[in-house]
C-alpha cells in the first residue's frame, strides 16, 4: 500500500471514528459530540454563526493589514541594512520569547472590549514573526544577482523592479503566511478571553453552558478559516512560482521559515 | 571585540530609552497616568508583588504546570519524532498529517480541554502538552535528518556499537538543533499554559494578570506583564547561551 493511500485511509478513519465513538458511547457526548450532531448544531444556528464569522473576518482583515504590512516593511528595512540588523534582530527574537497573551488585558483596559482591542492585540501577535521571517528572507537574496545587474549598468529603479522585488517575493509570501495564521489565532484567542462578539466569543459562551455540539461547530469554523487562508496563500505561491526561477537559495530559506520555527504559537 | 561591545551598549541604551519614554509619557501627563502608570511606579509595584506570598504561590503553580507539561511533551515528542525520521515509509505517511496538525491553531481546542479535564492542574498541563508536542516532533525529525549519512557509514564500517553511534555520532550532530528545539518548545509551552490560566483558572500567574486587567489595576497588571516577560526572556537567553557554547560541536 502506498503511503498516500494509507494517509487518506487514516484521515477517513479519524472522521469515521469521530462519528462512531461518541455514538456508541465510548466517549461521552459532552467531551466529543459526534460529527453529525456538531454539523447539525452549526446548521441550526447558521445565522448566529454567520454574523459572528463576519465580525471575526473583519477583525482578521484589519489586523492582517497592520501586522503583515508593518512586519514586511520593517523586516525588509532591517534585513537589508547590516547595522540595524546586528543591533535589533537579537532583541526582536528575544522579545519573541515573551508569551504575548499577557498583553491582551492591557489592551482591553486601554481600548475596551470591542473590535479595537482585538485588532491591536492580533496585529502585535502577528507582527514580530512576520518581521523576523521577512528580515531572514531578505538576507538570502543572492548578492551575485545584484552584482551582475549593477555591473551591466542597471539603474537603481531597474535593480529594484527586476532583481530585488522578484527575489523577495517568496520571502514576502512566507511572511504573509506566518503572519496571517498568527493573526487568525490572535483574533480568536482574544475573542475567547474577553469579548462580546465573534466566533471566539460564541465558543466561550457555549462552553460555559456546556453545549459541546455548538462549541465544536465554532471550532470547526475556525479550522476551516485557517485552512482556507493557508490554501489561498499556497495558491498565490504557486502562481508566483514563475518569479522563482534560479532562486533556489531564497526559496529554500522561505520554505524553512514557513514550515519551521515561526508557526502559530498555540 | 570593540564592535560587539558597542552593539551591546547600544542595545542597553535602547532598552533604557524605552523605559525613559514610558516614564516621561506618564509623568508629563501626555498619556493618562491612570491608564499608563509610570515605569518607576510599575517597577516599585513589581518589587512589592514579589514580596507577597500569594503572588509567589501563583508563580510556583505556573512553574510547576509549565515544567510538568514540558517534562511530558519533550521525551514523548522526541520519541515519536525519532521513530518517524528513522522509518521512511512511516515518515511518508505521517509527515503531511503532522505538518497539517502543526499549522492549525491549537488555542481553539482549549474549550475541549476544559470540558474533559475541568479547570484544574491537569487541564493546564494537558493543554501545555498539546501545544508543545507537535513542535517537538517536527524539530526532532529535522534534528535526526541533520545527521550526516557519511558519518554513520564511517562509524559502522569501523565497527561502532549502537551505544557508540548514539553518543558519538547522533548526539553531537543533533545537539544544536535539539537545543534550538527546546528553546522554541518552551516558548510554545509557556504561551499555552499562560493562555489556559487566563482563560479559566483558579490560580497561576496568568489568572492573576487576567484578574488585574478586569479590575483595572493597571500598576499590578503592567508589573505582572514585565515580570512574565522578564522570566521568559531570561530563560530564552540562557538556552541561547548554551547553544553558542555547544556550537563548536557542529560540523
Amino acid at each position: 500500500m502506498s503511503a498516500k493511500t494509507l494517509r487518506h485511509l487514516i484521515v477517513v478513519g479519524l472522521i469515521v471514528l469521530w462519528e462512531l465513538l461518541p455514538r456508541s458511547g465510548m466517549i461521552p457526548e459532552l467531551f466529543l459530540p459526534s460529527l453529525s450532531s456538531t454539523l447539525l448544531a452549526g446548521w441550526n444556528e447558521a445565522g448566529e454563526y454567520g454574523h459572528a464569522l463576519a465580525v471575526t473576518i473583519y477583525e482578521v482583515a484589519v489586523s492582517m493589514a497592520f501586522a503583515c504590512g508593518g512586519g514586511i516593511l520593517l523586516g525588509a528595512i532591517v534585513g537589508s541594512l547590516p547595522r540595524p540588523r546586528l543591533l535589533i534582530m537579537p532583541m526582536v527574537s528575544s522579545l519573541y520569547a515573551v508569551p504575548l497573551v499577557i498583553l491582551y488585558p492591557v489592551f482591553t483596559v486601554w481600548l475596551g472590549i470591542g473590535s479595537e482591542s482585538k485588532i491591536a492585540f492580533a496585529s502585535i501577535y502577528g507582527f514580530l514573526p512576520t518581521m523576523l521571517a521577512t528580515a531572514a528572507g531578505i538576507q538570502t537574496i543572492d548578492p551575485q544577482l545584484l552584482l551582475a545587474a549593477r555591473s551591466m549598468g542597471a539603474t537603481l529603479g531597474q535593480r529594484l523592479v527586476r532583481v530585488i522585488i522578484p527575489a523577495a517575493i517568496p520571502t514576502v509570501l512566507s511572511g504573509l503566511r506566518v503572519g496571517g495564521a498568527l493573526v487568525i489565532v490572535g483574533v480568536v484567542v482574544s475573542e475567547m478571553l474577553i469579548s462580546s462578539a465573534g466566533i471566539g466569543y460564541l465558543i466561550s459562551r457555549y462552553r460555559t453552558i456546556l453545549d459541546s455540539p455548538h462549541v465544536f461547530a465554532g471550532v470547526l469554523l475556525v479550522l476551516f478559516m485557517a485552512i482556507a487562508f493557508n490554501t489561498a496563500i499556497r495558491w498565490i505561491e504557486r502562481r508566483a512560482a514563475i518569479w522563482q526561477t534560479g532562486m533556489r537559495a531564497g526559496q529554500n530559506a522561505a520554505d524553512e521559515i514557513g514550515s519551521g520555527a515561526m508557526q502559530p504559537a498555540t | 571585540m570593540q564592535a560587539t561591545l558597542t552593539i551591546k551598549l547600544a542595545r542597553v541604551a535602547i532598552v533604557i530609552a524605552i523605559f525613559a519614554l514610558w516614564e516621561l509619557l506618564s509623568r508629563t501627563g501626555i498619556v493618562n497616568p491612570r491608564l499608563l502608570p509610570s515605569a518607576s511606579d510599575t517597577l516599585a509595584t513589581l518589587d512589592d508583588l514579589l514580596q507577597r506570598a500569594s503572588v509567589r504561590n501563583d508563580l510556583m503553580v505556573t512553574a510547576t504546570e509549565v515544567l510538568a507539561a514540558f517534562a511530558l511533551a519533550v521525551p514523548f515528542g522526541a520519541l515519536i519524532g525519532f521513530l518517524i525520521a528513522e522509518n521512511r515509509y512511516f515518515a511518508d505517511v505521517a509527515k503531511p498529517l503532522l505538518f497539517f496538525a502543526f499549522s492549525i491553531p491549537k488555542s481553539i481546542f482549549l474549550p475541549m480541554f476544559i470540558l474533559v479535564f475541568g479547570v484544574g492542574f491537569a487541564q493546564k498541563v494537558g493543554f501545555g502538552f498539546f501545544s508543545t508536542i507537535f513542535i517537538v516532533i517536527m524539530s526532532t525529525t529535522t534534528a535526526v535528518e541533520s545527521v550526516k549519512v557519511e558519518h554513520l557509514t564511517v562509524a559502522r564500517s569501523y565497527g561502532a556499537t549502537r551505544a557508540q553511534t548514539a553518543f558519538r555520532v547522533y548526539l553531537p550532530s543533533m545537539l544544536p538543533v535539539l537545543l534550538e528545539a527546546l528553546r522554541i518548545s518552551m516558548i510554545f509551552n509557556l504561551t499555552g499554559v499562560i493562555l489556559a490560566e487566563m482563560y479559566a483558572s483558579r490560580d497561576g500567574i496568568g489568572h492573576q494578570i487576567a484578574t488585574w486587567g478586569e479590575n483595572f489595576q493597571m500598576k499590578q497588571l503592567l508589573a505582572g506583564v514585565v515580570m512574565v516577560a522578564a522570566i521568559a526572556m531570561t530563560f530564552n537567553e540562557l538556552i541561547r547561551w548554551v547553544e553558542t557554547r555547544c556550537s563548536h560541536w557542529r560540523t
